[in-house]
This record gives C-alpha cells, structure tokens and sequence, in this order.
C-alpha cells in the first residue's frame, strides 16, 4: 500500500481558517495590510490557486534544483570564461546583481507579509512556499555575485547598491517598496506575483538568460534559468486574487495593475533596456528591447488583463511611443552620470551599432543621433571633461528617474518636456504624462523627496558633485567609466565637427 | 611632498558590509547578511515614500521603536546557520523519514487497529492541530516580516516552513484516519472543536492574542519564547508518550520527527533572547514583563489540553500533571536567561 495521494489530503492543509472570537477579525486583518475594500470578507473563502504543490513536494524538489544551480557553478569556477566576458555583457551582470538580490529579498519580505495577512489559509500557504522561493532567489544571486569581488570591486554593490542612495537605487526603493513590501496584500498579490513577476521578470529572466548564453556566460545563464523555474509556483497568487477583486471592485483592480505596469515598465526601461540594446554585444543581440518586451510582455499583459475583463491602462499610448524613446534617453542618461554607476556602460553607438539602432528604431538618429554625435567629437577631440557631468538632471517625483524623455512636438521637432504640478503650495515635476498622473491620484510620494529634492535642501553636503557621490555612496574603486572610448568613437575621427561641439571647442 | 603614498588597499575578497575583515565570511553569512534595505543606516523611514505613509509609520512604532532594542542585530547568528540549501536539504531528508513511516504503518494496516480510544484521542487532541500550527505559522510570518536584521528574518521564514510542514503531516494524517475510522468525527469535527471545546479554548485564545501583538519583539517572546515550547511539550511530547503507551507507534513515531523542528527554533530563539540581554541588559525587564504575560496564558493553554488529555486517558493522566510538564520544558528552554548573573556586565556597561 502506498502513500495517499495528495489530492486526497490537501484539502485539509488549505482548510485551515476559523472564526475569532478572543479578538476581532479585522484586529487579526487589519484594512490597510489587507486591503479588502469593497469585497466582503466572505468571499476570500473562494481564493484557489491552480497549481498544487505540498510540502514534501516542495522540499524534494528545490533540493534537486539546488544541487544541480550549484554542481554547474562548482564545475565553472576554475574556468577562466568569466576573464574572456565582454566588459558590456559584464556590466549587464553588475546591474543585474546590484539591481536584483536585494529585491528578491523585498520579495521575501513581501511573502511574509501574505504568509501572514493573506485573507485565505490556502493564500498564506502559497506564499509560505512563496517566501522560500524569494529566499532562494536572493541566496543565489547573492552568492553568485560575491564570488566575482576578488576580480572586480564593482561586485561588491551585489550587496551594497540597495543600502545606498544612489539615485537608480532610490528610485528602484521606491517602486518595490511600493509595490512589494509595503502595500496590503490584495494590492501586493496583483502588483508582485501578477503584473510584476508573470510579466517583467520574464524580460529580465528570459531575455537575459539567452543574452548570457549568446556572451559566454553559462554561469550567469544557469543561475537565473534556475530562478525562472520557481516563478509559476508562487506567482500564481496573483490570478486568484485579482478575479475576486476584479467581481467586486473592477475600477480598483484596474488601477493597481495600471500602475504596477507603469512602474515595472519605467524601470526595466532605466536598466534592461540599456543591457539590450546598448550593453550586448551587437552579434550577440537576439532581439531589440522593443521586439522583446512587444512579443513578452505586451502581447502577455493585454491577453492577461483581458482575460479578467479589463481594459489597456489609460496610458497606453503615451506608454507604447515610450517603446522608441524612454531607454534610449535613460541610456544617455546613465553614460553622462557613469560615475554615479556601480557598473562600466558602453556607450555602444558605433556607426555598426547605430546603424542596427536606426533599423530597430527608425526616428533613433534623429531624436538621439546629434547628441550622441557632441559627445562623440567632444571624445576625439581628447575633450573628455565636456562629457562629463557638473550638473544634476531633474529627477521625476514619481519614477525617480531623469526627466529626459523627449516627445515631438506638433512641429515635427523633439524636445524633453516637463510635466508639472501644484500640490499644497508646491511645484511636482514628471518626466512624463503617466507619473504626473500617478503622482496625482495615489499621493504616496507627497512629502517624498526625490535626490535633487534632498540637494536643493542642503541636505547633501559638501553641495558639489564630491558631495553628491558620497551620498549616493560610490568610492573611487567602484564609479562607473566607460570601459573603452575608442571602441564607438574611432569610426568618427577626422570627420567634420559641427554644432555645438564646434562652439564648445572654439 | 611629505605625505607618505597611501598604502594600496588589499583587493577586496568579500562584501564591504563585512568591513575590514580577514577571516572569510561563511556562506551563510555571505548569503543572510544585511539583505533587508528597510533597515539601511542614515535612512530617514523603513521605506523610501511618504516618511508618514502608514507602512512607515507601522514599521517605526513596531520595528524600530520596540522596547526590546539592541545596537547591533545583525550580530545574531542562527546556531545552525541554515540556507536556503542547506534547509531544503535537512527537510526533504527529514519529510523521506516521515514518509517511510508512513508507509510502513499503512502497509501494515496500523490505523484500522487502533483502539477506540486512541482514535479518539488523535481526534481530539491531534488532528486539531492543524488551526494552531496555521495560526503560529502567521505569527511566525509576521516576525519574519518585521524582524530588524535579516539573520533573524531567515530564521523565522524556516520556521514559518516548518509550521507549514506540521499543518502537512496532520493532514495527511486526518485523511488517513478518517478513511480507517469514518465515523470518528476526524476530518469532519475539527474546527468545531478548535471553536467550541473547553479544552482548546485557552489555547485559542493564546494564539489570536499572539496574532493582535504587533510589536515584533513581543511577538516573538509571545511565540518562540513562551508558547509554542510550552505547547509542543504537550502536543509533541507528551501526547507522544501517550500514544507509544497505548501501543499507537505511528503517532509516537510521528510527534518524535516533527519534534526536531520545534528543537532547532528553540535554539535559534534562545540565541536571540541571549544576544538581546548581552547587549543591553536592560533587555532583561522587557523580556521578564513579555514573559509573565504569555505564560499566563500559555499556562491556561496547557491546561486546557491537559484535561483533555485526562478525560481521553480515563484519568491515565492529570490535567495538573500535563500542565506542570509543559511549564517546567517551558522553564527550562528559559532558564537562567532572566537570572541576574550578569549584574556586574551590568554595572561595567551601565
């Protein structure tokens, strides 16, 4: 006689809730962790997840998944593949590093939280496995990024960037914060598991497992496809809370994953869309981070959303003509304020690359073109100080990134546009439509102060760019410099300079 | 020039956190260490919005501004430095165990020749478990949720897992027993009597207390500290011995294995009890203060659950008995940790 199967005995581990009568209910759940709102408590006790799994499942599982992430890693160490990487696939992994294994421990922080207040016992056990899943994620991706410190010092923030008010980090505090650890769970259950983690990781997951594969990276590779295998588990939690409250409140459940959206896309177009197309090495390039995130992420998300009987967020254009713009400005952005980076980026806009630019982006040379070319003639005239920063870009009170995205205008010219508001005798400034109008209607950034916020205030001392990179808490060893100028400005040399290139040389 | 050239740096081998260390942190500690940015130096809140955002304001009054304070948490260290890998290694052994007993009892057909009585007692005082170890498993969650260092925060998450594997095995057990015995009220009768029977009610009442203490300290005194000891030495232990004295191998067998998990959290929450008064004795009243409350309570629990363990033991046992068992296991999972022993530290740091 064998084991019982467990769908003859699961039942009980989900049945597990009761009616308190020592305490309240809603001591036990209070609103703003829990966030039921208009759904009447009764009607979590129809929350099911699709896919099952029990314990002993789970922990047989994992082992076998851990053993195998760390058996691959322990026959790569005495390679020397990580010395023959390109510096541009390279910082792709510093960022990545830097930018991911603290958020995977938010995410744990975040499964707790409905391992504690989700308002179904079969929802909390979920993200009981959920948390365990995070706590792998952020194990591994820490571990993995320590092991490379000893080659290059720039690792070290694998652990560091998040305890830092670097700017990528501040704004990156702010939308996980936001949407991960301090939300109620209802919000957090859509936000996290659904829109975050059933959409954009994928992105990041699967377009950057098959960019380290193309770059020679199998380490790096194996890593995150192990990560990638326990996101259908626990991000799950997602559908069955969005369907009660997409019955009960649809304007709500329409506006949270508006604005996780909004969020996801703002930063992974701050980092992953630099990584593709500007950091991989051309013949490398599997698809452009338009192609990408149009057949990933865009297709998935309206399917997704339409399946529960949703519309496209309110901001779908603006959003969708942001596919030809956002990354390329925040690509600007970062090479100008590369000592403010934990990480080297290539400029990446040699006349082979600019030419795959201009035909993955047919308006790229002519929004982005001529500045790329100032800076360019300003390297061969040896006149690097002209690329370097004295100044601090207007960061978005929403988004915390650079106001730099550039729209036309209806006389066909492009310019970088602020959108601003009044809000209790105070001026906001946006760097687009869709995070003035956040900003408007949730308010949780009132009274938030972005970097410059802080500067103006006096409360990064000394006020100079010394001062600033204390604060954002880079050390000579760690400050980002393009890894190899000649590399996109030799194509460029001895040709006819013009522009204000001209006027900043005479 | 007069300077003298600085001196270079040794390349780093490990994270800066680690300041200027020469002994190679563990992997444990490379993988636990300082992994919550809520708790970053020079912040001005928890989380980077609003500085009186309720989140915020949550994690100040409950987290940051507990009475149990210490000046460095991140010094604590699990005894048994589990990961992530290490611990799934340590529970998919532990659940093939489980397993094999399992297997051996069905094959032999154990259930079907339990007597009466002792069906009546795992109806009673064992398959009902599975509310109290869910409701632990929401506390346990909560204090991994707001715990001030991520070495405490690991700790607590294993052991929400844990809880989980508990609620697992009963359940798998209620099944089980309610195939064997389908008109003993087992898989049926349970949360009637979690809700409605005297003997569990004090334990009910212990554990939606434990749920409304929000302060993370007092949570974790309240649960790690004081009721899940005392009331595992009952449920674990003694309803343990119980079985094995009626013949009922399986649930003894059973109650011994899921005991090394609640063996492994006393340990790591006696560490962080100990830390918590090395480095600020002042600790000490706090935790005397928590401790008298929960006892109270956990008291009355174990009470509780004694007397029904007489009336299913036909007088075999003492409800009195039962609950001086579970206090002295209590007692001695705290022992000496309130003594002022250390009064001269005391005095040299006060």
């Amino acid at each position: 006689m064998a084991l019982l199967k467990r769908e003859e005995w699961q039942g009980f581990v989900r049945d597990v809730d009761w009616s308190y009568s020592y305490v309240d209910d809603s001591a036990v759940f209070p609103e703003w962790h829990c966030g039921t709102g208009k759904v009447p408590r009764e009607a979590w006790s129809a929350w099911e997840e699709d896919y099952k799994v029990s314990y002993p499942e789970y922990v047989a599982t994992q082992r076998e998944k851990e053993a195998s992430a760390y058996a691959v890693k322990s026959a790569l160490q005495r390679s020397t593949t990580f010395d023959h990487l390109d510096e541009g696939w390279k910082s792709a992994t510093k960022m990545h590093f830097g930018g991911v294994a603290l958020v995977e421990y938010a995410a744990v922080l975040a499964e707790l939280k409905m391992a504690r207040f989700g308002l179904n016992g079969a929802w909390r056990n979920m993200a009981t496995f959920g948390q365990l899943d995070e706590l792998r994620h952020a194990q591994i991706t820490t571990f993995f990024g320590h092991e490379f410190i000893g080659k290059d010092a720039q690792y070290d923030w694998t652990q560091k960037a998040f305890h830092t008010n670097d700017w990528v980090l501040i704004s990156l505090r702010n939308l996980f914060d936001g949407m991960m650890i301090a939300p109620n769970v209802v919000d957090l259950a859509i936000e996290l598991p659904l829109t975050f983690e059933t959409g954009f990781t994928n992105l990041q997951f699967v377009a950057l497992a098959s960019d380290a594969l193309e770059s020679g990276d199998v380490n790096f590779a194996n890593m995150i496809s192990s990560i990638q295998t326990d996101e259908a588990r626990h991000s799950q939690q997602g559908g069955p809370t969005l369907e009660i409250l997409v019955e009960h409140d649809p304007v709500r459940a329409q506006w949270v994953i508006d604005k996780a959206f909004w969020g996801s896309a703002r930063a992974f177009a701050a980092l992953t869309g630099p990584a593709m197309d500007y950091y991989t090495p051309l013949e490398h390039r599997k698809q452009s981070y338009r192609e990408f995130m149009e057949e990933w992420i865009i297709d998935q998300f309206v399917h997704t959303i339409e399946e529960y009987g949703l519309k496209k967020p309110w901001y779908w254009d603006e959003f969708m003509r942001g596919l030809d713009i956002w990354h390329h400005g925040l690509q600007m952005g970062l090479w100008y304020w590369r000592p403010t980076l934990w990480w080297r980026p290539k400029a990446g806009v040699s006349k082979d690359e600019r030419a795959w630019l201009a035909e993955k982006y047919p308006n790229w040379e002519k929004v982005f073109g001529d500045k790329w070319d100032v800076l360019i003639d300003n390297v061969n005239a040896n006149n690097l100080e002209a690329t370097l920063p004295e100044t601090l870009p207007w960061l978005c009170s929403t988004c915390h990134l650079p106001a730099c995205n550039a729209t036309q205008s209806r006389d066909g010219t492009w310019r970088v546009r602020d959108w601003s508001l009044q809000y209790d005798g105070r001026t906001y400034h946006f760097c687009t439509n869709g995070c003035r109008q956040i900003f408007w209607k949730d308010r949780d950034n009132v009274n938030h102060q972005t970097l410059i916020d802080r500067f103006l205030a006096g409360q990064i001392q000394p006020m100079d760019v010394g001062g600033i990179l204390g604060y954002m808490g880079l050390t000579p060893d760690v400050m980002g410099d393009d890894p190899d100028y000649e590399a996109w400005t030799k194509d460029y040399v001895g040709r006819p300079v013009e522009g204000i290139s001209l006027a900043a040389q005479s | 020039m007069t300077e003298t050239p600085a001196r270079k740096p040794r390349p780093r081998r490990t994270f800066s956190a680690f300041g200027d260390v020469r002994k190679m942190p563990s992997e444990y500690e490379i993988m636990t260490h300082a992994q919550n940015w809520t708790l970053r130096e020079n912040r001005t809140s928890a989380f980077e919005q609003n500085p009186s955002s309720a989140p915020n304001l949550w994690f100040l009054t409950y987290r940051d501004n507990s009475p149990l304070q210490a000046q460095d948490w991140d010094a604590y260290r699990d005894p048994d430095s589990l990961t992530y890998r290490a611990y799934v290694n340590l529970q998919s052994e532990a659940e093939a165990k489980v397993a094999g007993v399992l297997e051996t009892h069905a094959e032999a057909g154990s259930d079907a020749q339990l007597p009466a009585g002792s069906v009546a007692l795992l109806g009673h005082l064992f398959t009902p478990t599975r509310y109290l170890c869910h409701g632990f498993q929401q506390v346990e969650a909560y204090i991994g949720y707001m715990a001030p260092s991520s070495y405490i925060t690991n700790a607590a998450a294993f052991c929400t897992a844990d809880f989980l594997r508990r609620v697992t095995n009963v359940a798998y057990r209620t099944r089980e027993l309610q195939v064997a015995w389908p008109d003993s009220g087992i898989g049926s009768a349970e949360r009637s009597l979690w809700e409605t029977h005297d003997g569990w009610q004090p334990a009910r009442k212990a554990v939606e207390y434990a749920l409304v203490s929000y302060d993370w300290g007092e949570a974790f005194t309240a649960l790690n500290l004081v009721l899940a000891p005392t009331l595992d030495d009952v449920l674990l232990t003694q309803l343990g011995q119980v079985a094995k004295g009626n013949g009922d191998d399986l649930s003894w067998l059973l109650t011994s294995l899921l005991a090394a998990d609640s063996r492994r959290r006393d340990r790591w929450s006696r560490q962080l009890a100990e830390l918590t008064i090395a480095q600020r004795p002042d600790n000490r009243a706090v935790l005397d203060k928590w401790i008298g409350r929960w006892s109270q309570l956990a008291d009355d629990a174990a009470h509780g659950l004694g007397q029904l363990l007489a009336s299913l033991t036909e007088g075999a046992v003492r409800a009195d008995d039962v609950a001086a068992h579970a206090r002295a296991a209590r007692e001695r999972h705290l022992a000496s940790l309130l003594d002022p022993a250390s009064d001269e530290t005391t005095a040299a740091t006060g």
